[in-house]
């Protein structure tokens, strides 16, 4: 570990070189394969689509949302990503008013295990936004203003979320289901924490997170792959390898945790499989939206007129996955039991004529969430940051490695992997909202 | 965006034109008389049919408020089956279990239908909503899940202060449909009886000026339902509405004041503005760019809508078009706020911006201009909408042209003829003892 930053402390010192023409010399697919590796050790994938509006320009990177060593601070991926987004590289302008000035969005995601940065842009701009995208964070620049002001914006955001019932709830069921590690500590952090946070931290995580070995680039809708020539790397930037993905121990018997917070509600949570077993995987995904989705999941129905609201997904992570459920609202416990026993039922095998048009639906929702560049870029850097990008859900279902496993899938398969998932006591999350203090939300 | 534009629409009626250039980005299928307006977009994984029919707020009168949406949502609510599937479904229930979505929008123009699948799809989906346009259910049933439906919608809209401030705006600016609630009130949903809701039907769902906008994987299956919907108008032309009217800014700024649920005070300018076809449309959205980034506060990265300072809504799908300016008071004091933008509009008004700084609002303009709309259903809407002020379909991509040319003696004039007037909504929380 010692050894990886110091070379990682050193290559930051290096120039930082532009592809330029060595790209096509020097990837491991051409210059026009929709996907390799760049001489730098950068994994891409380009998703050209010249009638969309814009582009999006997406970096993926494997990195523990807590941080890779020291006491966990949650959300501190997001923190560092943010901080190198607001701070002056060697170039002039930081990278978050670069992107505004376009007129364009750029945005940090921090998930358990991994966080991105993409940047939505109008096609003119791309080349000169992934020059200075790649540049920004494979030789991260943190200084003390861009520090500042991340930690402004981050710490606003994690109040902000804290008052939405199913960003909380799910951000701690994973403490409910994960002795230590990522999924434990979750992302979404407090402002004491994020100002406790220290630069040279900062610093050290944005080193090893966003080199380049370790980086995903994806580039979709209205873009050129010839611009891949604007991709910067650094000397020596492939020998450090990738993160490896995480692999996180559950806990034999999920301990329950009651909470205090800005919101209330109930959260169940389960282990599923892992993104390898993708038959599992995707009988999970069918089957949450199946009952979950808003207005046509069959949960939504039974809740009727009832004061909750109720969400719940399958979330592919590289291993385990894990299936959460949350309820929240005046009739939150009132309609746990509804709930539970729609998850019970899911363990027998549907009616053919429900299930097909459960499937129906399913497949178009997957398709929906494909229609912009960044939901494309989004959906891609997941499955490849977790370990399987074969199996990101494309446009083309014929194609489709993932829609094939959807054609694949009978009511007998996916009640069985219900069963076998979800049959088991559940992970359980209150939260207990706290009496106002006279703070403001959006203060 | 596209909801809160829908909710500030008003009406212009023009014939739909001809697409005049060959080699234009959108192609006019003719479907024995009606228009369809055709963007491809072959990467694109579903196909989004937008059926265009003008039976928005202009065709209200004052006590006929809510109805255009009251059809609307009846249609999307109306029972239908196919043979072998069971029991009638609502017509939305049946689009998404066979793979698909269908959604309405209500403007002061038009009411719009967007029925998005995947092209192969599209056949079974399209004579659902045929049946469903040209013959509602009126049952007591489905009647009540709609004014249910439609009324925890108005209730969801009464949360967001911007939606509040805008809905004032709307109603102190302009006359006639154009000022409505776009929903209606729960009060006056209740008052119309399924007579009232037929006549309103009858009289405006009708294939004269109805068109339709595809977009993404468009082809046969697209057109073929383009045709269908259409078809499934009755014949007949509905009177051309008049332009909106409006009422003059005054000199010092009306002041509407109401209390919400709201967790901080939010205060909304309302600019008349520019409509989509005006020579000052370009420059009014280069004073847009400078209006919000000259009191955001600097951030690492796009801070969301609920966390920003200061945002703008332009209701350019309305001509005279009108600009909703907000400040949200939990981060921009409010009464600073309002100075700081009377006197930067006036600074603007009163001499020419220096070159670098057009420069740098142009470029932001054009490119938040690019980004406007990324949807399938916000694409077909912007062609949709060009088309019903009279445009070329694409006269939406001209705009970014035209911001290029954009010079500082436009932003100057702009300023001063649209930006020196406007009205004030404050929108603050509710107290106890305090109704609305």
């Amino acid at each position: 570990m010692r050894n990886v930053q110091h070379v990682l402390r050193a290559a930051v010192s290096a120039a930082l070189l532009v592809l330029g023409s060595a790209v096509s010399a020097g990837a491991q697919g051409s210059s026009t394969s929709p996907t390799g590796t760049l001489p730098g050790g950068v994994t891409y994938a380009v998703f050209p689509d010249p009638a969309q509006p814009a582009a999006a320009i997406a970096l993926w990177y494997r990195a523990p949302s807590s941080g890779f060593e020291g006491t966990p601070v949650p959300g501190f991926s997001r923190l560092a990503a943010a901080t190198v987004a607001a701070s002056a590289p060697i170039t002039g302008t930081p990278l978050g008013r670069l992107v505004a000035g376009f007129g364009g969005r750029l945005t940090v995601a921090a998930y358990p295990d991994s966080v991105s940065v993409t940047a939505l842009v109008p096609p003119d701009r791309v080349a000169q936004t992934l020059r200075a995208l790649t540049g920004d964070y494979f030789a991260p620049v943190t200084t003390q203003a861009g520090f500042e002001l991340a930690q402004q914006d981050v710490g606003q955001d994690s109040l902000y979320r804290s008052y939405d019932p199913e960003e909380a709830i799910e951000d701690a069921l994973g403490s409910s289901l994960f002795g230590q590690g990522p999924l434990h500590d979750g992302v979404m952090g407090s402002p004491d924490g994020y100002r406790a946070a220290t630069l040279d931290r900062i610093k050290a995580f944005a080193e090893r997170a966003f080199r380049p070995s370790n980086a995903i680039l994806v580039l979709s809708g209205n873009v050129d792959p010839a611009a891949l020539s604007a991709v910067a790397t650094r000397e020596g930037a492939s020998q450090q390898g990738a993160e490896r993905p995480i692999v996180q121990q559950p806990l034999r018997i999920p301990s329950p945790v009651s909470r205090h917070g800005n919101a209330s509600g109930i959260g169940l949570g389960w282990v599923g499989p892992p993104i390898a077993d993708e038959s599992s995987a995707t009988a999970l995904d069918f089957i949450s939206d199946a009952l979950f989705a808003p207005d046509s999941g069959s949960i939504q129905k039974v809740i009727g007129n009832r004061r909750a609201t109720v969400s719940g997904r399958f979330v592919t992570f590289h291993d385990p996955g894990i299936f959460l459920v949350t309820i929240s609202g005046q009739d939150a416990a009132a309609v746990r039991p509804l709930v539970e026993r729609a998850l019970a039922d899911a363990a027998k095998p549907m009616a053919p004529a429900a299930f097909a048009a459960a499937r129906a639906g399913f497949i178009y929702r997957m398709l929906a969430d494909l229609e912009t560049p960044d939901q494309t870029a989004e959906t891609f850097g997941w499955y490849s940051v977790e370990g399987n990008a074969a199996y990101a859900p494309a446009g083309n279902l014929d194609r489709s490695l993932y829609f094939k496993n959807v054609a694949a899938l009978t009511p007998k398969s996916v009640a069985a992997t219900v069963a076998r998932y979800l049959g088991v006591s559940p992970a359980v999350v209150t939260l207990t909202e706290q009496p106002p203090s006279g703070g403001n939300k959006g203060s | 965006m596209t909801r809160i534009l829908a909710a500030i629409a008003a009406l212009t009626v023009f014939a739909a034109p001809v697409a005049s250039n060959a080699a234009a980005a959108t192609q006019v299928v003719d479907l024995d008389g009606a228009r369809a307006y055709v963007r491809a977009d072959a990467g694109a994984p579903l196909a989004a049919v937008q059926l265009f029919v003008r039976a928005g707020l202009a065709r209200e009168t004052d006590a006929q408020n809510g109805l255009a949406a009251l059809v609307a949502e009846l249609v999307l609510r109306t029972p239908v089956s196919s043979p072998g599937s069971g029991p009638a479904t609502p017509l939305v229930d049946a689009v998404s279990a066979r793979g698909g979505s269908l959604a309405y929008f209500v403007s002061s123009g038009y009411v719009r239908f967007n029925l998005q699948a995947p092209p192969e799809t599209l056949p079974a989906l399209t004579p659902m909503l045929a049946k469903a346009l040209a013959a509602p259910a009126y049952d007591p049933a489905t009647l009540a899940a709609a004014r249910g439906a439609l009324s925890s919608q108005i209730s969801e809209d009464e949360k967001d202060p911007r939606l509040v401030g805008l809905a004032m705006l709307r109603a102190s600016y302009y006359r006639g449909g154009a000022a409505f609630p776009p929903l209606g009130t729960p009060a006056t949903l209740l008052a119309f009886g399924p007579a009232d809701i037929k006549a309103f039907h009858d009289r405006w769902y009708v294939r004269g000026n109805a068109y339709v906008a595809e977009v993404g994987r468009t082809g046969p299956a697209t057109d073929a339902a383009s045709r269908a919907l259409v078809a499934a108008l009755p014949g007949g032309n509905a009177p051309t509405a008049n332009v909106p009217d409006t009422r003059p800014y005054a000199a010092e700024p009306r002041r509407l004041i109401t209390h919400r649920d709201v967790l901080s005070p939010y205060v909304v300018l309302g600019f008349a503005a520019p409509s989509l076809g005006d020579g000052d449309f370009a420059a009014a959205l280069v004073i847009r760019s400078l209006l919000t980034d000259a009191f955001a506060r600097p951030s690492a990265t796009t801070r969301p809508a609920a966390l920003r300072g200061i945002g703008t809504v332009y209701g350019y799908d309305v001509a005279p078009a009108q600009m909703a300016l907000w400040i949200n008071g939990a981060l921009v004091d409010p009464s600073t706020g309002l100075g700081a933008v009377s006197a930067l509009v006036r600074a603007t008004g009163d001499k020419p911006l220096p070159a670098p700084l057009l420069n740098r609002y142009k470029d932001r303009a054009r490119g938040e201009w690019q980004l406007e709309a990324l949807s399938l259903g916000d694409r077909a809407w912007s062609i949709g909408n060009a088309v019903s002020q009279g445009l070329d379909p694409d006269a939406a991509d001209a705009v970014s042209a035209a911001i290029a040319q954009v010079t500082p003696a436009d932003v100057q004039r702009v300023a001063k003829r649209y930006f020196l007037k406007f009205d004030v909504a404050l929108i603050l929380p509710r107290t106890q003892g305090q109704g609305g």
